[in-house]
């Protein structure tokens, strides 16, 4: 593994008597798009944290961009964070909050100064930099967040939850922004959400948490094949021919069945092998000269993917 | 965007003081702190001075009445302000930020305590001219200053140490300001004790190990009985103490700034 990625082995804590996390084994190339999910109390932002050096492991080991945990210092000058729910200083403008934290990283005050700009400007925020954050909408906050997180140029990012309370193009417009941070900066990217379908689009890779546990890491392909999540195909024929194409295709050894609607059969398709049902389908159709109006292909994608591992426990 | 060189910042505990002298001038907290604390030294002077001109009290009681007033009184909006310090930030949520940094947390505890005694600076300042005002002809004022300044100063250290110490161990706001008073008023009450309460070997040492009582004791001494400020030094060792103890406490109980509070995370 590249050495400015993410490697964990066995991290684990609990709160009281809860087990937040249970023998973390992370792996992560450096440069990559990780989706980071699982479902509420799964234990992303404590793993999040951990990394971050903000809570102590209770068990286990971690390097982040190469430097191990027992260097929580050095770890925090090569990561940038956009916390859960961050809270921001009402009172200060966005340039003043960036300024700080530029200097908290080092930066001599020209530069901080030069690092806020850009990062305001990046982010969109140039135009409100000198206005109180207490005035700032919630993407606008998010924004900031990401400009703070960005004040060091991080090798390794961690993103949680940006798009929490994000209207939907508020939602387009940050994930817009992590494509920005992963293509231009080529920094390793964890983010942290519920929003599936995006993280279909940005993410590389994916690693689901379920119970302080991860359930599957691999590729969204790899894991919505290995969930064996299912799929299912609809066709529509004419509806006078909908009795001999579901002869046609029980010859073949498709399951199908007719659909409340004139014309439409559902097919069960298998997990593993869909691609070759749905040529089967067509083939079988086609040989019995009934023609295909039209194919809809539902399921296999990484939301069905996520309730099966998640819902198994 | 300038290239940075990735090293922890030297100072940390200046960066993290200057901003936080920002937040509590510009912000206004101070201002409207001081702003209360003007109004009732305003009020203390009118009624000594009155009283004074009655003879019902002597002209170095007022001046002294007055400056333990400014004293102890500065000396509270240093705790007030250390004990939102840690706990403050953690309840509004912008403390992982600051965790996040590359920064030692005793370096986020200094400069956080730094910026909460430039208001014992400013109350200092402002009870100087009330002071003068009681104290003079008398020719007590540069004393009873140099005194209260010394007195305030060791309080004021305290009592940011203390409240810096409950702030950091505190989960919410609320149980560190309550906490951080109720601490207080222990330490006042011993001022509050009857006269007959205060004589004898047990009295004595009852007031000399409270800072507070202590502290106000010395003043007395030095402003109304006349003193030189070295004859009664020893009411001092409980001050002095008090505060490096608070302050080291404070210190070294930074490990604790955690994110949920009440220890180690």
């Amino acid at each position: 593994m590249s050495a400015s990625g993410i490697e964990a082995r066995g991290l684990a804590k609990a709160y009281a008597e809860v087990r937040a996390l249970e023998a973390l084994d992370l792996a992560v190339p450096s440069g990559v798009v990780l989706g980071f999910l699982g479902p509420n109390g799964a234990g992303k932002t404590t793993a999040i944290r951990m990394l971050t050096t903000v809570l102590k492991p209770d068990a286990g080991t971690f390097t982040v961009a190469g430097i191990p945990h027992t260097r929580p210092l050095e770890i925090r000058l090569r990561v940038g964070v956009l916390p859960e729910s961050a809270g921001y200083p009402e009172r200060q403008s966005g340039e003043e909050f960036l300024r700080y934290h530029a200097r908290l990283f080092g930066h001599t005050r020209e530069s901080a100064r030069e690092t806020a700009r850009s990062l305001l400007a990046e982010t969109g925020l140039a135009e409100r930099a000198g206005s109180a954050i207490g005035g700032y909408s919630r993407g606008m906050r998010q924004r900031l967040g990401i400009a703070r997180a960005l004040v060091n140029e991080p090798a390794v990012v961690f993103l949680d939850e940006p798009t929490l309370g994000l209207d939907p193009s508020g939602q387009r417009q940050m994930l817009g922004l992590i494509r920005q941070i992963a293509d231009a900066r080529g920094a390793t990217v964890v983010l942290s959400t519920h929003l599936l379908a995006e993280v279909e689009e940005v993410c590389g890779r994916v690693v689901i948490l379920n119970r302080g546990r991860v359930v599957a890491d691999g590729t969204v392909a790899e894991i919505a094949r290995r969930a064996g999540a299912p799929r299912q195909g609809r066709l529509q024929v004419p509806p006078e021919a909908t009795a001999e194409a579901l002869e046609a295709l029980r010859g073949r050894g498709i399951q199908a069945a007719e659909n409340s609607k004139p014309g439409q059969l559902d097919l069960a398709l298998r997990a593993d092998n869909a691609d070759d049902d749905v040529r089967a389908a067509l083939g079988a159709l086609l040989d019995a000269h009934i023609p295909v109006l039209g194919l809809e292909l539902e399921g296999g994608r990484l939301s069905d993917a996520f309730l099966a591992m998640t819902e198994r426990g | 965007m300038t290239a940075i060189a990735l090293s922890p910042p030297r100072r940390a505990w200046l960066s993290v003081a200057r901003q936080e002298l920002r937040d509590l001038w510009l912000g206004g907290r101070a201002l409207g702190l001081l702003l209360a604390f003007s109004l009732l030294l305003s009020a203390m002077t009118y009624l000594t001075a009155t009283n004074s001109l009655l003879n019902f009290l002597e002209q170095r009681e007022s001046a002294n009445l007055t400056l333990q007033i400014g004293v102890a009184v500065g000396a509270l909006l240093v705790l007030l302000t250390t004990a939102d310090a840690i706990s403050g930030e953690r309840e509004r949520g912008t403390l992982e930020s600051l965790l996040l940094a590359p920064v030692h947390r005793v370096d986020l505890v200094a400069g956080k305590g730094i910026s909460a005694l430039s208001i014992w600076l400013a109350a200092f300042a402002i009870a100087t001219p009330y002071v003068w005002f009681l104290g003079r002809g008398v020719g007590i004022v540069g004393v009873a200053l140099a005194a209260g300044f010394a007195v305030g100063t060791l309080l004021a250290l305290f009592l940011a140490g203390l409240g810096l110490l409950v702030s950091s161990l505190s989960r919410s706001n609320r149980v560190s300001l309550s906490a951080s008073l109720f601490l207080l008023l222990a330490l006042f009450a011993p001022t509050q004790l009857p006269a007959g309460a205060q004589q004898g070997w047990a009295g004595d040492l009852f007031i000399r190990i409270d800072p507070f009582s202590a502290g106000l004791h010395y003043l007395g001494k030095v402003v109304v009985d006349g003193h030189s400020t070295g004859q009664d030094i020893s009411w001092l060792a409980s001050p002095i103490i008090a505060a490096i103890a608070a302050v080291l406490l404070a210190l070294s109980a930074a490990r604790f700034v955690t994110l949920r509070g009440g220890g180690p995370s």
